[in-house]
């Protein structure tokens, strides 16, 4: 029956080595090659300058922050949706895909009219004569978008993980003794952890990548690895160390699924 | 068997407009092995879960040795139970479930382990406290449930329905291990289940329940001897119910035929149900039985025949190990012991009560 | 967790969470019945927004490649996933690995290097970038959507029913079809609703394969954002939420039959009759449409056309219908933000543009690598419209005037609001003053940001003198804190909208601005600026170039140029349409066409060189991650 069934593979097999495999053998070869063609590690390498340092450290430190946000509102979102009825649920599950429908770059630009000097939001606190809000344009707005764009990724999976727990077991915590909070931190949560985990790698590898979130809501001050990977291509043309520099994103992207790998033995995620 | 360890006074619980338990009254003793025994939708899980703190009666109260415990929640009731489908923590391994309810409480690590060993070699899976849950079959899954919760010490242990997904022989082999279980701990079962000759087989008291109602609470042998109604008798083993009416004390019209029985103040004339089961039968000459009839159905059951025999308009069921062959013409014969008398069902609800099992 | 939380608190914390995810919506809403063009301001109620996104055919076009591209996309995706999904399910365990390891890369592999791996592919391989390319992406990254969703779903599946099926007398192929198929439907409907989602939201990868003449709704957000984004678009956003949201509530209003396994909650969706009628009919008529472009696509070279590749709003839409109705050559039009953007795929050749729009030191730098050629002037009569002293100038980088011809031209300056400024500006240095920390808004581009350092410190802005330049980036590195943001054509819209005092930007835009908002200044700073032409050149890549003069030509035509000018503003070299401007102000504007006699110290950039480039690049990347 396997081998019958093999020439199944052959459309995705043939889809899957020209345009995933091949494209990225191709971004390893221009990160490892100079204009000349010729071997070179510099483009890698060219991540410890001060200023790619600088930009990937900030990126790092703003998606954890964003992922460490999502979690918080996820987490306690999800456990009151598989509280709901049936009905309700899926209904406000919806609500959280709605947005998505919506175009990803309006969103974002609706946030920017929200949060400017002269915006809606403060507009209304000035009319409450509350002090003005100035986050537009520095690291808090960004934060604020990658929350904003990327949290039904980690309802989602957390939301479905947890519908997934047998409601005896809670049960069976309960009855052995454990308190509330006992059966949350010793069964409920290790046994959400793997939707946990597909949601922080579904939360953190697109806030550590993006270059839109903090060139719409950063006004451009403030560089993400994305800017500069995207700067490089677009701009500065130096497609090198663009490929370079997105070998090292891989690296980082590569070592978080690692982790979730091993964490999440089933290995599926649980996004859908 | 002396104290109500136990009592449920007045329990009424709907769910919507479903009503699943009403006004029902149950004590459980110490040291008894009690089963609630029903068709599914009865309320007996119901009336285990109320017991175990995770529903609450609308109505009524729950004493646990003299004290309201109604409105204790499960982790403060000296009760501990066995889930339908195990509810194993499967992250985490066996010994860390066993653990559990021991860690929560706090005890030395010295004891826990002590614990673990005694329960593992209390079920007979010495050995087996590294692996994970995932890896045992169902009856060995089953039996660490069982060691998960009786670690606790408690007074009162639940079990709902827990041989259900095992298959015939290792549910004979687990009755025999629950029994054995419950005399090496000294403590009180309170067992679920839809299998009558489970519950026959295990319990000192058996509470037959149907649609909210308990229809009969005794021990196993009056259960199945003496159904105090049709429900309970058909529920319980196979029957014949037939309708009669109690011509006078000792005397019983079955099928315009008049047996001698033992029963005695149901009045004159009152039309009631007799049960006789189908062992009780007598298959004699046609023309030394009370009723005559012909076999019409043989099947061959291993222990004995079963055959059915149409009498008096009625198709009797017979167990007999002597074979009459289909066609044989018979008397029908029944010791006036063996005929039970039992009053017709008061209300619509108990009469329309079907098995569904 | 019952008792965790209070009934009432669950539906505060819901009700928080909702707010969040929806004030931006509501904002775009509340935009769209706004009457003025600007978003910081309210301009009262109007529905005219709503009636210009039906007349624009460019966002109705981009809303059909959206839409054709998402639903051919994920189609093609859930048929290849499926397929997949039953031969992965029948490898052995190492294999089945592997693949769904694959399958996790696009996944969870970073949109914006999936874009640039696919960008580098289509080019290697020398694909025209256009829907194609676009398609061959989306589907790329659909496909583990729809295998993610299908796979679990075959995991529980009873391998018996497959077998019963087969024993009952069905083949194997109707076996499929008929039982393990039905089985899998809801997985696979929601695996595809998760892809066309993916599909329909996507920017980033579109970003990079996308190209000319063919935008999706993101990549014309994108497009628009940096240049001041249109109302239309707020009004057709609402309109797809007002769908979206109305068809939510149907499906939520008629009761659904409780399914055992659910898995996404789009599946009331998905199990509703006429959801699925509505579905397969929209996708046979997107399907029949795609099959008529496509073959209309196939006709492509026997049309004359020309392929144009200008800058952002930088032509009146008007003059591309006039010029094809009146020459029969149908124009293909692509728009770029900056030069930067714009060289490397010219010199990629993968996009074979006709004619292009870029700049002085530009236009330098791709004469010097070989990609443009002479241009046949016989063929182009109306270039005797363009002043004598515009070809004076273009000799700074065209030095005989073969290569190209002017097509706009300005200078840099400050636009300051009086209102927040009351002292006189004349200098750059203003922008370095801490009175207005956060109210300066610096031009988003490397060259335009040195010129201000260089000019204010007295060097040439095309100096490639390294310390010099080292100065220009201390200044700026200074100047970074009072920053408000960088921004390259939102500067309009910050300044018109009262977002910030000063603002460094192009002089075609401060018309525009001042006729917006009379609070707005327009000055040339005393130190000197960039004086700087636009100009139209044919690159090598071309296939049309007879059509690329006839195009340039009617560009050069006096009413076609005042046509140009009226819609963006920007000054034109062209002396005969300047004498055609009826308004008396504008004709001599000082901003729109200033007497450069006046002024000191003005330049035009010049390329600088690869090594140069790659210097200013790093140096401002330094200024930036401060």
């Amino acid at each position: 029956m396997n081998k019958k069934k093999f020439w199944l593979m052959g459309p995705y097999l043939f889809w899957s080595i020209a345009f995933i495999i091949i494209p990225l053998c191709m971004v390893i070869y221009y990160g490892i090659t100079d204009k000349t063609g010729s071997l070179t590690w510099e483009n890698i390498l060219s991540i410890s300058t001060p200023e790619h340092l600088k930009a990937l450290g900030l990126s790092l430190l703003l998606s954890f922050i964003s992922t460490l946000i999502c979690l918080i509102l996820a987490y306690p979102l999800a456990s009151i949706l598989t509280t709901m009825s049936r009905n309700q649920h899926s209904f406000i599950v919806l609500i959280f895909i709605l947005p998505m429908w919506m175009n990803f770059l309006l969103r974002t630009l609706a946030w920017q009219t929200l949060l400017e000097k002269t915006g809606v939001i403060n507009h209304i606190l000035s009319f409450f004569r509350l002090p003005s809000l100035n986050i537009i344009n520095t690291p808090y707005a960004i934060v604020l978008g990658m929350v904003y764009n990327f949290l039904p990724f980690m309802v989602l999976p957390i939301y479905n993980s947890l519908s997934k727990i047998d409601k005896n077991i809670i049960n069976a915590a309960r009855d052995l003794g454990a308190n509330g909070v006992q059966t949350f931190l010793r069964i409920t949560f290790p046994l959400s952890l793997p939707g946990v985990i597909s949601g922080i790698t579904m939360v953190f590898i697109p806030a550590l990548t993006t270059f839109v979130i903090s060139n719409l809501l950063g006004g451009s001050k403030i560089l993400l690895i994305g800017n500069i990977i995207e700067q490089e291509f677009t701009q500065a043309s130096n497609w090198h160390i663009g490929s370079g520099l997105s070998i090292v994103l891989m690296i980082f992207i590569l070592i978080s699924m690692i982790v979730s790998a091993l964490l999440d033995k089933d290995g599926e995620g649980t996004l859908l | 068997m002396s104290t109500k360890l136990i009592n449920l006074q007045h329990i009424s619980k709907s769910y919507g407009d479903n009503l699943i338990l009403d006004d029902m009254n149950l004590y459980i003793r110490e040291n008894e092995f009690l089963t609630l025994l029903g068709p599914s939708g009865c309320g007996k899980t119901t009336t285990l879960r109320i017991i175990g703190g995770f529903e609450k009666a609308d109505q009524g109260i729950v004493y646990f040795d003299g004290l309201d415990i109604s409105q204790l929640p499960p982790n403060k009731r000296q009760v501990n139970t066995v889930f339908q489908k195990y509810a194993l923590f499967t992250h985490m391994s066996i010994a860390e479930n066993i653990a559990f309810g021991l860690k929560i409480k706090g005890k030395s690590k010295a004891y826990i382990d002590d614990k673990i060993n005694y329960a593992l070699k209390l079920v007979n899976l010495e050995g087996y406290g590294h692996r994970s849950p995932d890896s045992l079959s169902g009856g060995q899954q089953q039996r660490i449930a069982i060691a998960r919760a009786i670690v606790n010490e408690p007074k009162v242990l639940l079990l709902d329905e827990p041989l259900g997904a095992l298959d015939l022989k290792l549910r004979q082999d687990m009755q025999y291990e629950l029994i054995r279980l419950k005399n090496e701990l000294g403590i009180t079962f309170i067992y679920v289940t839809h299998d009558q000759e489970e519950a026959l087989t295990m319990s000192d008291t058996i509470v037959v329940m149907n649609q909210g109602y308990i229809q009969q609470i005794g021990t196993p042998e009056d259960i199945y001897n003496e159904p105090e109604n049709a429900f309970v008798a058909d529920f319980i083993g196979d029957s014949n119910i037939i309708d009669a009416i109690m011509v006078q004390d000792e005397l019983v019209d079955i099928l315009g035929t008049k047996f001698a029985c033992v029963d005695k103040g149901f009045g004159n004339n009152t039309p009631v149900d007799v049960v006789i089961r189908p062992e009780d039968v007598e298959l004699v000459a046609p023309e030394k039985g009370t009723l005559e009839g012909v076999v019409t159905h043989l099947i061959f059951k291993g222990v004995h025949y079963e055959m059915e025999v149409l009498a008096g308009g009625f198709e009797w069921l017979v167990h007999s190990t002597a074979l009459v062959p289909v066609g044989t013409k018979v008397g029908i014969h029944v010791d006036p012991f063996n005929i039970q008398i039992m009053n017709k069902p008061e209300s619509e609800d108990e009469e329309a009560a079907v098995l569904d099992e | 967790m019952k008792n965790f939380l209070s009934l009432q608190a669950r539906r505060v914390y819901i009700g928080l969470i909702m707010l969040f995810l929806y004030a931006p919506i509501i904002t775009l809403i509340v935009l769209s019945f706004n009457a003025s063009r600007s978003r910081a301001k309210w301009g009262g109620f109007t529905l005219n927004w709503y009636r210009a996104l039906f007349e624009n055919e460019a966002v109705m076009q981009a809303l059909y490649n959206t839409l054709a591209i998402a639903l051919l996309s994920s189609l093609i995706a859930t048929v290849i996933g499926t397929i997949s999904c039953i031969a992965i399910n029948g490898m052995k365990k190492r294999g089945r690995t592997i693949f769904m390891g694959i399958t996790n890369i696009p996944m969870l592999n970073a949109d914006i290097v999936t874009g640039i791996s696919l960008m580098l592919l289509f080019i290697s391989l020398g694909v025209r970038f256009g829907f194609n390319t676009i398609l061959l992406s989306h589907i790329t990254f659909n496909i583990p959507y729809v295998i993610l969703s299908v796979m679990p779903r075959m995991k529980q599946l009873n391998p018996s029913v497959y077998e019963a099926a087969l024993d009952l007398g069905a083949s194997p192929l109707k076996a499929y079809f008929k039982v393990v198929l039905p089985d899998l439907m809801p997985a696979i409907q929601s695996g595809f609703l998760m892809a066309f989602t993916m599909s329909l939201d996507d920017f980033i990868i579109t970003h990079f394969t996308k190209g000319p003449g063919i935008d999706t709704l993101s990549t014309k957000i994108y497009t628009e954002v940096k240049k001041g984004i249109k109302p239309e678009m707020y009004a057709l956003s609402t309109l797809i939420f007002v769908t979206v949201l109305v068809l939510l509530v149907l499906v939520n209003k008629t009761p659904v039959p409780e399914k055992k396994i659910r898995r996404l909650p789009v599946h009331g969706l998905t199990g509703k009759p006429w959801f699925k009628y509505g579905l397969t009919g929209i996708l046979l008529l997107l399907i029949g449409g795609g099959l008529i472009f496509g073959i209309t696509g196939l006709d492509e070279p026997k049309i004359e056309q020309v392929i144009v590749y200008n800058w952002g709003e930088y032509l009146d839409p008007e003059v591309i219908k006039m010029f094809e109705e009146e020459t029969g050559i149908q124009v293909i039009y692509d728009e770029f933000e900056t030069n930067e953007i714009m060289y490397p795929k010219v010199e990629a050749g993968t996009s074979a543009y006709d004619v292009i729009c870029p700049s002085d030191y530009m236009i330098e730098k791709m004469i010097e690598n070989d990609l443009l050629l002479e241009i046949d002037f016989s063929r182009i009569p109306n270039a005797a419209n363009i002043g004598e002293q515009y070809y004076e100038q273009s000799k700074a980088f065209d030095p005989q005037n073969k290569y190209s011809v002017p097509y706009c031209w300005g200078t840099v300056g400050i636009l300051y609001n009086k209102t927040m400024v009351e002292e006189p500006v004349d200098s750059w240095s203003i922008l370095w003053d801490e009175r207005y920390k956060n109210n300066i808004l610096m031009q988003d581009s490397v060259r335009d940001a040195f010129m201000v350092a260089l000019k204010l410190s007295g060097y040439s802005m095309n100096s490639i003198d390294k310390e010099e330049l080292r100065q220009a980036k201390e200044l700026l590195i200074r100047q970074q804190p009072l920053v408000q943001a960088y921004v390259v054509d939102q500067v309009r819209d910050k300044m018109i909208g009262g977002e910030a005092a000063l603002g460094v930007i192009y002089s075609g835009e401060a018309i525009y601005t001042k006729r917006e908002n009379s609070d707005l200044e327009y000055v040339i700073p005393k130190e000197g600026t960039n004086v700087w032409i636009d100009s139209w050149v044919i690159p090598k890549t071309s296939k049309n170039k007879e059509n690329a003069e006839t195009f340039i030509n009617y560009m050069c035509r006096a009413d076609i140029a005042l046509m140009n000018f009226e819609y963006i503003t920007y000054s034109t070299p062209n002396d005969a349409a300047r004498a055609l401007i009826e308004d008396e102000d504008i004709r001599n504007s000082t901003i729109a066409f200033p007497d450069l006699n006046q002024y000191d110290h003005l330049e035009t950039f010049t390329y600088i060189g690869e090594d140069g480039d790659a210097l200013y690049n790093k140096l401002w990347k330094e200024v930036k991650s401060q």
